[in-house]
């Protein structure tokens, strides 16, 4: 059930921090920092997941789900909210679909089949933004706090993930 | 000592790939330092509350990198006498967006140390330092005139 990270689409996607004396050579040629290869044969043994990551990442895609479907709800009860988060769902959803992406196995099938709780709550539109503020933070405590269970590319990607629903959370603020 | 975030013994050391990251991580929080000052010169003074707070920031991760990476034998990278900045910064947007820079290259390397750590209390460390460098861009961000404010994926490459 383990993918090795060569075969993930978390592989390659890393840049390379700059360091002291590149940060300022590339931003002043005008380019994102130089790209490299994720990581060598080493990270590829180290970021096999054990089946309990495997159930744990599939975990994690489901926190996602929930958020996807808590931007869904609260945009319903609130279209002014809606136009003014917008940008802020497509990204959640954009984390999902890389998060499916880099589960073992994919868990794309699965997620469709159990979704997003069926018990969701009733939102209106005068507490639709702290309901979604409180969703979001959430979903980033849990992904903050899943990152250390991973090694590689899928804890990088899951601090990742988790720290750009933190700057969610401040633009709902 | 070493300085290059390797063992000094002929058997590389089973943290080795992450003292590196750990060194490009505090190289960032050298040259987001030293930015800040820039950033700060840059501003009236009536807003350099938050350049305080963002340098101060970066200040407490330096020395929890120092001190973590001699608990390791490996010697801290020093920071350089000075840095060449990517654009001239003469204004308050200007301003902005170099804090923006700092703040995304610090997000990069972190997520590098996440990609590189072996040791579960180093990812602790990076989710945190990664976090606090999302908010503060994202708090920069629209003076600078970025947009979207947010990221969806802070230190990673978005394709």
């Amino acid at each position: 059930m383990s993918d090795p990270l060569s075969a993930s689409p978390v592989a390659g996607m890393l840049s390379r921090p700059f360091t002291r004396r590149t940060l300022f050579a590339a931003a002043l040629a005008g380019t994102a920092l130089a790209m490299v290869g994720c990581t060598g044969s080493d990270a590829d043994v180290s970021d096999a997941v054990t089946p309990a990551q495997v159930d744990q990442l599939a975990a994690q895609v489901q926190v996602q789900e929930e958020l996807v479907a808590a931007y869904d709800r609260a945009f319903a009860a609130s279209p002014e909210l809606a136009l003014a988060a917008a940008v802020l769902a497509d990204q959640a959803r954009e984390q999902l679909d890389r998060l499916r992406a880099a589960a073992p196995g994919n868990t794309a099938a699965a997620a469709s089949t159990t979704g997003p709780s069926a018990t969701a709550p009733v939102v209106d539109a005068a507490g639709a933004r702290a309901y979604l503020r409180a969703q979001v933070a959430a979903a980033a405590d849990a992904h903050a706090a899943a990152c250390p269970d991973f090694t590689g590319g899928r804890a990088a990607m899951l601090g990742s993930i988790s720290a750009g629903l933190r700057g969610q959370d401040g633009q709902l603020a | 000592m070493a300085d290059d975030g390797s063992s000094t013994s002929s058997t590389p050391s089973p943290t080795a790939a992450e003292d590196a990251a750990l060194q490009d991580a505090l190289a960032a929080a050298h040259t987001a330092i030293w930015g800040y000052g820039v950033v700060g010169a840059a501003l009236p003074a009536g807003a350099r509350k938050p350049v305080v707070t963002a340098e101060q920031a970066h200040r407490d991760v330096r020395d929890q990198l120092a001190t973590l990476l001699t608990s390791r034998q490996v010697d801290p990278v020093p920071a350089e006498a000075a840095y060449a900045l990517p654009f001239p910064v003469l204004s308050p947007i200007d301003a902005a967006a170099l804090a923006v820079t700092l703040e995304e290259g610090t997000a990069t390397a972190w997520t590098w140390v996440l990609d590189q750590a072996t040791e579960r209390s180093t990812r602790e460390l990076g989710v945190a330092a990664l976090t606090a460098a999302e908010q503060r861009a994202v708090g920069w961000r629209p003076s600078a005139g970025r947009a979207p404010v947010t990221s969806a994926f802070p230190g990673l490459a978005n394709s």
